[in-house]
C-alpha cells in the first residue's frame, strides 16, 4: 500500500469543498439551554455566516453527543431536518462517529460527497451537554469509551487516568518539568480570557495555581484536567463553485490530510510519548503543496498538555521533545511565533465531549475567514493545522486548511 | 464469573484465578498477542493457544488514580495503574501493588517490574493482572 497519494481536488476544481461559514454559542454550564434549541441555534449562526438559509442545506452531518443515547437516537433519526425546516427537501441526514477527531473525519466525509457530486451543500452539527449532566455517571461511562470491556475494565482504568499515562512517560523522556507541563495550560488560559465563548474567559491562570491544584492522577493535578461543558458549534461546507455562484468572495479549502490510528486500548500504544502523530504529519505534508513551517498558527487536541506537545513535535511545529519548553517558552502564546489553539481549546474553552476538536476546528476557519474578535485575530493568516484525536488518543488527525480568494 | 464469556475471556481469567498469567500465541506464525484476540492479527490463523508468561517486563508507563473512580473502584482509591512491557514483547495494562513503602514512589518509568498472583477473591471479581517492583519481589 502506497503511504501517499494525491489529493483529487484542487482550488480551480468547481467541486473543490470549501468552508464557508461557522456557528458556535457559549462553552460552561447552561443548564436553562437545551439540546435541540442549541443545536438549532447553531445551525442559523452557521448559515448566517455562510450567507445562507437552511433551505441551502441538502445534507446534514450530525457529530454525536455522549450525554444522553436518547438525545443521540433524536439526532440520527433526521430530527434537525424537521426543526429547521427541511422536510422533504433534504437529501439525506446522518451521523459519524471517531470520538474527539469526529469534526476532522467529518470534513473529509463531507469533502468526498461534494467532491464526488453527491452533495453540494453540507450543515454540520455538533451539541453537547456535558456541564449539565450527572458528573458521576460521565466519568463512569467514559471509563468505558475507548477501553476494552473484557480486558482492561476489571482494572480501574479511566480518561484521567489514560492521559496521566502518555504525561507521565512524555516527561520521561523529554525530561519536560512539571512547570512547563503546566505552561501549556497557561498559554490555552490566555487564549480563552480573549474569547467570549469560552468557559473561562473570565478567568486568568498562572503556573502556580495550576501545580497548587489537587493531584488526579499522577502527574496530572485538577486543573490540568478539562472541565466538563456545554456547548455546540455548527459549520457549513459547500463546492467552490457554489460559493463563487452565491458572490462569496473568501472560503476556506483543505489543502491535505493525513492520519494514522495507531492503537485502540491505551495497554497497546508502543509509545505513549509518540502515538501516531509523525506518521499522520507524514501523510498529510506529502499530499499538499506547502509545510508546517509555511502555516501561521495550528489547532490542536488538548485534553491534556502532553497530548498537544506530542502533536507539536509530531507534526513537526515544535522541535523533538521540546513541544512543552516550546509552549513555556510563549511561541503559542497570543503575540507568539506560532499562535496554537486561539479559542482557548479544551482545556479553557472547555470540553465539549466530541465537540471539542470540532471548536478548535471552527476555531480555525474562523480565523482564517478572518472572522475572529479582532483581539486575537491573528492578522492577515492564509493557513492553518488542524490536529486532531481523542478517546484513548488512538488517532492522529491532520488538516491543512488554507484561506482562499475568489475574484469577481 | 459471568456467563457466557468468550472462549478466550474464560480461559485468560482462568489462568489468573489459578495464579498464573497467560500469553496468547499464535500456532502458525508464532506471534504473541496481548490482549488476546479472536484471530491472529499478523497472519489472521485461527490457531491460537497460551503459554505461560515469563512473568517479568519493564514499565513504560504508570499513574495513581487518586480522584474520580469508575463506579465500583471507589473503595479503591489510591490505586496504581502501568503498562507493562513483557521480556517476551508484548504488552499490557496492569494495576501495580504498592511498593516496600505502602505507596508508589519506589516505581519509575522503564523500571522492572514482576507479575504477582493476586488472591484468588480479588481477580474472580475484577480479572487483571497485578505487577509490582521486581527489587522488593526479590528482596
Amino acid at each position: 500500500m502506497s503511504d501517499n497519494w494525491v489529493l483529487t481536488s484542487s482550488p480551480d476544481a468547481k467541486t473543490d469543498p470549501v468552508f464557508v461559514g461557522v456557528g458556535e454559542i457559549p462553552s460552561g454550564k447552561y443548564p436553562d439551554r437545551s439540546f435541540i434549541g442549541d443545536l438549532t441555534e447553531v445551525a442559523i449562526r452557521a448559515l448566517h455566516d455562510a450567507s445562507m438559509s437552511p433551505n441551502d442545506v441538502d445534507t446534514i452531518l450530525l457529530i454525536p453527543n455522549l450525554h444522553s443515547s436518547d438525545d443521540q437516537a433524536d439526532l440520527i433519526f433526521s430530527r434537525m431536518v424537521e426543526e429547521l425546516g427541511l422536510s422533504g427537501k433534504a437529501k439525506s441526514s446522518m451521523m459519524l462517529h471517531s470520538g474527539g477527531s469526529t469534526s476532522d473525519n467529518a470534513v473529509r466525509v463531507a469533502s468526498g460527497l461534494i467532491s464526488s457530486g453527491h452533495a453540494q451543500t453540507i450543515l454540520v452539527l455538533q451539541c453537547e451537554r456535558w456541564g449539565s449532566a450527572d458528573v458521576q455517571e460521565m466519568i463512569t461511562m467514559l471509563s468505558k469509551n475507548g477501553i476494552p470491556g473484557e480486558w482492561e475494565l476489571p482494572s480501574g482504568l479511566q480518561f484521567n487516568a489514560i492521559g496521566a499515562l502518555i504525561t507521565q512517560r512524555y516527561m520521561h523522556d523529554t525530561n519536560s518539568s512539571p512547570e512547563e507541563m503546566a505552561s501549556v495550560c497557561v498559554t490555552l488560559r490566555k487564549w480563552a480570557n480573549l474569547n467570549p465563548n469560552a468557559m473561562y474567559y473570565e478567568k486568568p491562570l498562572t503556573i502556580e495555581k495550576v501545580l497548587g491544584s489537587r493531584m488526579v492522577a499522577d502527574p496530572l493535578h485538577a486543573m490540568e484536567c478539562p472541565m466538563l461543558a456545554d456547548g455546540a458549534a455548527a459549520f457549513v461546507m459547500t463546492s467552490a463553485e457554489n460559493a463563487r455562484n452565491r458572490g462569496l468572495d473568501t472560503a476556506v479549502r483543505i489543502a491535505g490530510s493525513g492520519g494514522c490510528v495507531s492503537h485502540y486500548s491505551i495497554g497497546q500504544e508502543t509509545n505513549l510519548s509518540k502515538l501516531g502523530w509523525k506518521t499522520a504529519a507524514e501523510r498529510a505534508y506529502g499530499q499538499s503543496g506547502w509545510q508546517p513551517s509555511d502555516a501561521d498558527f495550528a489547532q490542536i487536541y488538548d485534553s491534556y498538555a502532553a497530548v498537544t506537545a506530542i502533536a507539536l513535535e509530531g507534526m513537526r511545529i515544535a522541535p523533538e521533545g521540546e513541544g512543552a519548553r516550546w509552549v513555556a517558552a510563549g511561541n503559542g502564546d497570543p503575540g507568539g511565533t506560532f499562535p496554537i489553539n486561539t479559542n482557548g481549546g479544551l482545556l479553557s474553552a472547555g470540553h465539549t465531549g466530541v465537540g471539542g476538536g470540532l471548536a478548535l476546528l471552527i476555531e480555525g476557519v474562523r480565523q482564517l475567514l478572518w472572522r475572529a474578535e479582532p483581539e486575537r485575530q491573528i492578522e492577515e493568516c492564509k493557513r492553518c493545522l488542524i490536529g486532531g484525536s481523542g478517546g484513548s488518543y488512538m488517532d492522529a488527525q491532520i488538516l491543512m486548511l488554507e484561506r482562499i480568494n475568489y475574484d469577481g | 464469573m459471568a456467563e457466557n464469556l468468550p472462549k478466550i475471556v474464560r480461559e485468560y481469567r482462568e489462568a489468573l484465578l489459578q495464579g498464573s498469567l497467560v500469553v496468547q500465541r499464535c500456532e502458525d506464525c508464532g506471534t504473541l498477542n496481548m490482549y488476546p484476540r479472536y484471530r491472529c492479527p499478523q497472519c489472521q490463523s485461527d490457531k491460537l493457544g497460551w503459554q505461560t508468561a515469563s512473568g517479568r517486563g519493564t514499565l513504560h508507563s504508570y499513574t495513581v488514580l487518586r480522584l474520580g473512580a469508575p463506579d465500583g473502584f471507589e473503595q479503591d482509591i489510591p490505586y496504581a495503574l502501568g503498562v507493562v512491557k513483557l521480556d517476551e514483547g508484548a504488552q499490557l495494562l496492569v494495576r501495580l501493588s504498592p511498593d516496600a513503602d505502602g505507596g508508589w514512589d519506589g516505581y519509575h518509568c522503564d523500571v522492572s517490574v514482576s507479575f504477582v498472583a493476586e488472591p484468588p477473591g480479588q481477580n474472580s471479581e475484577r480479572p487483571c493482572a497485578w505487577f509490582a517492583l521486581a527489587e522488593d519481589l526479590r528482596g
